[in-house]
């Protein structure tokens, strides 16, 4: 997408005015905690995104973008906080400017400003992963599956794939759920119709037997098909307005006889005993504290569990033991998972109660309709209660909202009221004594009664069929969906794994040649288990030391975003990722960048000298590459290891007649650059595991080396009969050997009275020579034309030449052979 | 004039799934219309929220009996 020529801060974080120029290639800020390079990473992070997820991530309630993210001293000023960056864009081939203000996060200048370039700046906004630290990186590695899928997820955007996933899906369920009642009701309809037809099985041979036979009592011609429209009582004269509605007595009989059925099924021995289960499985589910406080305790447990790294709670500072608390925390969410299955176990057989409730509303509601046509009208008043009751409860535990109100309504389930019983009584006593219809009067009741109850079947059968082609439509949505996103993310998958350890075992090709590893996505979960020197697949933190780990977290992150943004993958901000990685694996490190993303800008920062070396000696950043920030404090911000800038600040000091601070101030900056020199010219120095070496050990090394190398050269030059080179080296040894005698530094070893130690008790006039001794002396290390410090090359075994970066240096060591 | 320069996009996977989602469902004989608001509200004017969803597989006018 970008590249990143310049940027300059002012006003903003710790920094009051900064101009690095990065010229669109890797770029390394190096320097102490607390020197300001987390400023920068702050910065870029600002001006790309307009946001700064160090100020607004968790924990960070009260820390404000706009108040804080100002220098301290502009705090109340926070427009005069900005940030602006030249990018280029490498495939529209423009150069942008960027300018954003801490008063207006959200909004930003952008010059040119096109539509193209726009949506280029929109999209770097949406991808802040682009910025990496050691904190976010090491939590692909060392997370939870499931937080590890959401932070994969989160960097590749898969959100969204998941939000679409789940919402089809509850879509798709919930159409299923409403179709259980629906077919409920259409058998409820059949058996209703069946009962009034006389017939065993519902079908159109059956039903146009029973219609014709009664049609033909009535002299009305057979029907003789059965259309979605048939009236079964076509050419039959409708009752007239006088006549009564009167109860069907056979049709009355029939649904009394099934409705004292369905009841004894209701209250029978094989429903109790399902009941009683029930009940049981339900009762143990309630007393567990854990299943009575639901899902939203399950998604705190998820949270929590992926949010402790700390080694103390967040909210009182109670020291905890990380590892028992976590084991404690997954724990619940094991017990968690077996209460849902149990639960699920439960809701299956639930399905058999709700079933015949569903039943017993159907078979009861003929009966209310044939007692309100009663003459007198029979009160039934219990029995539609009890239809209300079947129903409410019905509704109650197919939901299973609250496993207390599913307790209430099995403890009194299948209980008949006697009142029920009573009224249905009364009923069937009132129909026995209704004279028997005539013939033709029966025939007619017949045919009402089959009308009304094929009308119901039909409005029932639309309504469950619609349903049924809304939920199939659902599924098969949802479905498609779901193996789609599964392809695709196994594909993507597949090749970040593949990418991964390609990566991994670059970098400990050494060691772990042939290493491998698994990601393994399953239902919101992303394992990630890594091969152990051949002996098996385990999670990355079982065997793995931290370095690995950190070596892990940097691949799994590279390979992502290999594949996240595939071309667009043009820059990214490594914040003081791998400090736990070894010597021996950085350099890998360093080549696997160059090698691997040589079209991605690496900004990298880090708070060790010898890293930085490391990326220079490798050659992923070039000699003017980097930035050293050697101190910072409030009122300036961070100070670089700028040659410019140390000798004007020595300058400075002695102007104001500060010898303690410039002598200070050059003594740190003869030991930084001393050691610059050592590893430049592979001057030999006495070991030291812990690499805290004095400036005496290491200047006169360097000076020792410089003057070897001179006469090597010379020695070699002679060799091949090269006078005039001979000669050329010789005044440039000259002039050194004269530098470095005018500072002393060889003196260092054997005449104290001249050691940098008492500097510090020198006056203005004496310091000033000792001053401009040293700044020739360091000066005589460097090309004059680039002004970068000679080394020798190659960096490791026999030397065989003193060059400089340009080029315009290159002195030959290696002798004619005789 | 010269046709405008195609964005150098990142391969945006959840766009890539939206995409092959609609593909199959036309492929397997999907409803054009429920494809079409499908498309809208995935891609042209994203809300994947559950009442969208539903009511781009099945329109405004869904029948809720």
């Amino acid at each position: 997408m970008i590249r990143i020529e310049s940027i300059t801060i002012e006003e903003f974080r710790g920094v009051r005015k900064l101009t690095l120029e990065f010229k669109g290639k890797n770029f390394s800020i190096c320097g102490p905690n607390g020197t300001g390079k987390s400023g920068v990473v702050d910065a870029l992070e600002f001006v790309l995104t307009g946001n700064i997820s160090r100020l607004s991530g968790e924990g960070r309630g009260e820390i404000s973008l706009r108040q804080h993210a100002p220098h301290v001293d502009k705090r109340n000023d926070p427009a005069k906080a900005r940030v602006i960056v030249t990018v280029t864009i490498p495939h529209l081939k423009k150069t942008v400017t960027i300018e954003r203000d801490a008063k207006n996060p959200a909004f930003f200048k952008i010059s040119p400003n096109t539509p193209e370039i726009l949506e280029v700046v929109r999209q770097v906004a949406a991808h802040p992963e682009i910025m990496l630290s050691r904190r976010e990186l090491i939590r692909y590695v060392l997370a939870t599956p499931g937080k590890r899928n959401e932070e994969v997820q989160a960097l590749l955007h898969l959100d969204r794939i998941e939000e679409v996933r789940a919402n089809l899906l509850k879509i798709s369920n919930r159409l299923k759920r409403l179709l259980a009642p629906l077919e409920s009701a259409v058998k409820s309809a059949v058996d209703g119709l069946n009962r009034a037809l006389v017939i065993d099985q519902m079908n159109k041979e059956n039903i146009l037997t029973a219609v014709n036979a009664k049609r033909a009592i009535l002299h009305l011609p057979d029907i003789g098909d059965l259309t979605p429209t048939t009236s079964l009582k076509d050419g039959m004269a409708s009752p007239g307005p006088a006549k009564p509605q009167a109860v069907p007595k056979k049709q009355a009989i029939a649904d009394i006889g099934a409705a004292r059925e369905t009841l004894q099924e209701l209250g029978g021995e094989e429903m109790k005993k399902v009941a009683s289960s029930v009940l049981v499985e339900l009762k143990a589910l309630a007393g567990d504290p854990l299943a009575a406080s639901g899902v939203s305790l399950e998604n705190f447990y998820k949270i929590g569990i992926a949010l402790v790294n700390e080694e103390s709670c967040p909210f009182c500072e109670t020291e905890w033991d990380m590892e028992t608390l976590r084991t404690k925390v997954q724990a619940k969410l094991d017990r968690l998972k077996e209460l849902s299955r149990k639960r699920k176990e439960v809701e299956k057989k639930i399905q058999t109660l709700t079933a015949v409730l569903r039943k017993t509303q159907g078979i009861l509601n003929p009966l209310l309709q044939h007692a309100s046509v009663a003459k007198p009208a029979i009160e039934m008043e219990a029995v539609e209660e009890f239809v209300s009751t079947c129903r409410s409860s019905g509704q109650t535990l197919a939901n299973l909202h609250s496993l207390a109100d599913a307790i209430v309504v099995m403890e009194d389930f299948a209980a008949l009221p006697k009142k029920v019983t009573d009224e249905i009584g009364k009923l069937e006593e009132h129909v026995a004594a209704i004279p028997d219809a005539t013939k033709q009067d029966a025939a007619r009741e017949f045919l009402t009664i089959a009308q009304e109850r094929l009308d119901v079947w039909r409005e029932a059968r639309r309504k469950e069929h619609a349903a049924r082609t809304k939920a199939t439509q659902a599924k098969f949505l949802s479905d498609t969906y779901a193996k789609v996103s599964d392809e695709l993310l196994a594909g993507l998958y597949a090749e970040v794994e593949k990418d991964f350890s390609h990566l991994y075992s670059v970098i400990n090709r050494n060691d772990e040649k042939t290493f491998s590893a698994n990601l393994i996505p399953s239902m919101g979960k992303l394992g990630f288990n890594v091969d152990f020197y051949g002996r098996g697949f385990f999670p990355p933190g079982a065997y793995h030391s931290e370095g690995h780990q950190d070596g892990m977290g940097l691949c799994l992150y590279l390979a992502l975003m290999r594949h996240l943004q595939k071309d667009g993958f043009t820059f990214a901000v490594l914040d003081d990722v791998l400090m736990s990685v070894d010597t021996g694996h950085r350099r890998e490190v360093c080549a696997l960048l160059k090698k691997e993303f040589p079209n991605t800008q690496f900004i990298l920062t880090t708070h060790d000298p010898i890293w930085l070396r490391h990326m220079k000696s490798e050659g992923l950043i070039a000699g003017r590459g980097a930035v050293q920030f050697r101190a910072w404090n409030v009122d300036f911000g961070p100070t670089q290891w700028d040659d410019r800038d140390v000798w004007a600040e020595i300058e400075d000091y002695l102007n104001k007649n500060d010898v303690r601070s410039a002598a200070a101030l050059l003594r740190h900056y003869l030991e930084y650059t001393s050691s610059e020199l050592c590893h430049r010219l592979r001057a030999p120095v006495e070991f030291r595991a812990d690499a805290q070496f004095q400036l005496g050990e290491l200047l006169p090394a360097a000076v020792g080396r410089l003057k070897k190398m001179f006469a090597r050269a010379k020695d070699a030059a002679q060799s091949w009969g090269y006078k005039e080179i001979v000669a050329a080296i010789g005044v440039r040894e000259a002039a050194f050997v004269e530098a470095a005698t005018a500072s002393n530094v060889e003196q260092w070893q054997v005449n104290v009275a001249v050691h940098y130690n008492v500097w510090d008790n020198l006056t203005k006039e004496d310091f000033a020579p000792v001053v401009k001794a040293f700044r020739n002396l360091v000066e005589s290390f460097n090309c004059a034309d680039c002004g970068e410090i000679l080394r020798v090359s190659p960096d490791r075994e026999t030397p065989d030449s003193v060059r400089c970066d340009c080029g315009k240096i290159n002195l030959n060591l290696r002798q004619k052979k005789a | 004039m010269a046709a405008p320069r195609k964005l150098d996009t990142t391969a945006d996977v959840p766009t890539q799934v939206f995409q092959k989602f609609l593909e199959s469902v036309t492929a397997a004989g999907g409803n054009a219309e429920t494809v079409g608001r499908l498309k809208t509200t995935l891609l042209e004017k994203p809300d994947l929220s559950e009442e969208a969803l539903e009511t781009a597989i099945f329109g405004e006018s869904s029948d809720d009996d």
